[in-house]
């Protein structure tokens, strides 16, 4: 994958590379939406999911995406969390433009730049805690003794040691999340991604996994939470609000 | 990691490995079956002696009854014998007889209903290659003379003399007349289901005494002829067609009124009579196939369709196409492989056992093999990857709210 710092073509506009790195010569602009939109084509019609969104998140925030259902906030989950590409605009993540890669690389950028939490914790049924955290070093082509060590560490982090050696069926729903949460951590990621992730616990638990997001945030990790639930995003540090496919407010609450 | 899934999901993996286990041992097993027909056949086809050539006033076939006028055809007489041991020059051995099946023998209180008399000359043993095996065949003096003397086959010594009684100069009752046992013929096995043992042979002059009138199909008579070598079979037939029809008066341009046939056209009976049973074996394997397959290729759509949402989650945490498609294709080749080994043992294993157990030589030819394991491996491959490309090509959020 090249980078590309001169101008790159488009058919409607010209797009520069944005100013992404601090004086210090690292990267503190880990994502740059640059004029976003998302279409649908849904045969006889387009359908417009997002209508030209732009924002910046830096290294270290802790940032939370609400709005209701419909309003595009999933659509710009997937396009954060390179599952999808925009359909026009640039979006740089981590300093390389991911809006115009193929299908490969953006597994790739995937696998190295985001660690995904889903609400209902997408773990592999049939195999151990150790094996599901594993699953990303994997497809990172980490050699098997590392890959052990690294995803031990990561149990670790979420507090599950003593757990993983069980199969999910055998975990609670708090216990499932965070091995989970240790899968979306073991690589490093830039940033962690998740999706409505207490919207299958009950409240007690989700004050727990609530708790770990923000640990996980202290040890310096970038955050983006993507809920409809006002008292979730009110833990985060910056609630942006998206309804009928646009910015409605971008706001630093603590 | 396709090991893991192929581990953790016993019940499919073992369900799939049966699928293709079965299409492997019907075919291995079906075709030594026919394997086996075939070749106890061929040693039967040898056993009648080298590249015969027989004629007879018409064309045996199965499944044609003879006309009428083929039956009234005049016989084939010794004078043609004659003939065609003078004027044919790719011929070593001549040797005319009547056959008249079903006649009774009688030893004693022992009676055989079965056995077929048989009336030849002395050319007869070297023409088909079959002798004596004590005493002595018949004579040219015995045909001179008509007398009333007989060689056994096999299966008669053993139905009428018991207790070991030597049958050479017992005298021996056929339909009524008393015939005295000059010889013992050599084993000869069978053909077609047929003892060829069970067998006597008298004078041919001694035949046409007993039995003047040709009584189809009770009585035939025919020619065998034994050319220099199987490279003069064809030259053999030529001359023997040429000399018959002087014989029998045929006008030129007219279809002979007699039949030749050779060991070839043997083989062309015996592929009339054993073409349908291969077709039933051969749509047995095709049915107990095709079942596997479709056993194999739902157990994969299924399981493959289930694991969308598995294959959404791979494709999330940086898992590629291609991760995903040779994932499950080696899933796929682990799972039809240990299949079709397993047939494979089985298939082979039944056929030693019949071979062992049964008359049949049951042999799996290496085409089996690969026939049998191709198409289950490609049935079992083909639908692991189809719906597993499809699953991938995927959005993989949409693959992760597949439900």
């Amino acid at each position: 994958m090249t980078e590309t710092p001169i101008a790159t073509a488009t058919a409607t506009s010209v797009v520069t590379k944005p100013n992404l790195v601090s004086p210090d010569g690292k990267i503190q602009v880990l994502i740059a939406m640059q004029n976003i939109w998302k279409t649908y084509d849904m045969g006889a019609e387009k359908v417009h999911a997002l209508h030209g969104v732009s924002f910046e998140v830096h290294r270290g925030e802790y940032v939370a995406i609400t709005g209701p259902s419909g309003s595009g906030k999933s659509t710009l989950m997937n396009l954060i969390g390179c599952l999808d590409t925009p359909s026009q605009g640039d979006y740089w993540l981590n300093g390389k433009n991911v809006s115009e890669m193929d299908d490969d690389e953006l597994a790739r950028i995937r696998n190295q730049e985001v660690g995904f939490v889903f609400q209902t914790f997408n773990l592999l049924a049939r195999a151990t805690a150790l094996h599901n955290v594993e699953l990303p070093l994997i497809y990172g082509g980490i050699p098997s003794a590392k890959r052990h060590e690294m995803a031990k560490q990561a149990l670790g982090e979420v507090d599950l040691t003593d757990r993983m050696m069980h199969r999910p069926n055998e975990l609670s729903g708090g216990q499932r999340q965070r091995v989970a949460i240790a899968r979306a951590l073991v690589n490093h990621p830039s940033i962690l991604l998740a999706d409505e992730p207490t919207g299958a616990l009950d409240t007690a638990t989700s004050y727990d996994i609530m708790n770990l997001f923000e640990k996980l945030h202290e040890d310096g990790n970038t955050i983006i939470l993507v809920t409809h639930e006002h008292d979730i995003a009110a833990r985060a540090h910056r609630v942006i609000s998206i309804r009928d496919g646009l910015i409605e407010k971008d706001e630093q609450i603590k | 990691m396709a090991f893991d899934t192929v581990r953790t999901n016993k019940l499919r993996s073992s369900l799939t490995i049966l699928g293709v286990s079965v299409g492997v041992i019907t075919v291995v097993f079906m075709v030594s079956i026919i394997q086996g027909l075939n070749k106890a056949f061929a040693a039967q086809i040898e056993s009648l002696g080298s590249n015969t050539i027989w004629a007879t006033k018409f064309d045996p076939s199965i499944g044609h009854q003879p006309t009428s006028e083929e039956i009234h055809r005049k016989e084939l007489t010794l004078a043609d014998a004659d003939a065609i041991r003078r004027e044919a020059s790719s011929v070593v051995g001549v040797s005319p007889f009547y056959r008249k099946i079903n006649e009774t023998v009688r030893y004693g209180d022992k009676q055989s209903d079965t056995p077929i008399l048989i009336g030849v000359t002395p050319y007869h043993e070297f023409t088909v290659s079959s002798y004596v095996d004590r005493g002595r065949f018949i004579s040219d003096i015995d045909v001179t003379a008509r007398t009333n003397v007989c060689v056994l086959g096999q299966d008669l010594v053993k139905a009428l003399f018991t207790n070991n009684e030597d049958p050479l100069d017992k005298d021996v009752k056929i339909s009524g007349h008393q015939f005295h046992v000059v010889g013992i013929m050599e084993p000869l096995g069978s053909i077609l289901g047929q003892s060829r043992d069970n067998s006597i042979f008298i004078p041919i002059t001694t035949f046409e005494k007993y039995y003047p009138e040709i009584e189809f199909p009770e009585i035939i008579s025919a020619i065998i002829v034994r050319p220099i070598a199987r490279a003069y079979v064809k030259s053999a037939i030529d001359e023997m067609t040429d000399i018959l029809r002087k014989q029998r008066r045929v006008p030129p341009g007219e279809p002979n009124n007699f039949g030749i046939s050779s060991q070839d056209a043997l083989l062309d009976v015996y592929n009339q009579l054993t073409g349908s049973t291969y077709l039933v074996l051969t749509a047995i394997s095709f049915v107990a196939l095709m079942i596997g397959g479709i056993g194999v290729m739902n157990i994969m759509l299924v399981s493959v369709t289930e694991r969308t949402k598995e294959i959404g989650l791979r494709k999330a945490v940086g898992a590629t196409r291609t991760n995903i498609l040779s994932q499950f294709l080696i899933e796929a080749v682990v799972l039809t492989a240990i299949g079709g080994l397993l047939g494979l043992m089985v298939g082979e294993l039944a056929s030693l056992l019949m071979n062992k157990y049964s008359p049949l030589p049951a042999y799996v030819p290496a085409w089996a093999i690969v026939v049998g394991i191709g198409i289950s491996a490609a049935v079992g491959i083909v639908f692991r990857l189809w719906p597993a490309w499809k699953a991938a090509r995927m959005d993989p959020i949409e693959s992760l709210r597949w439900e």
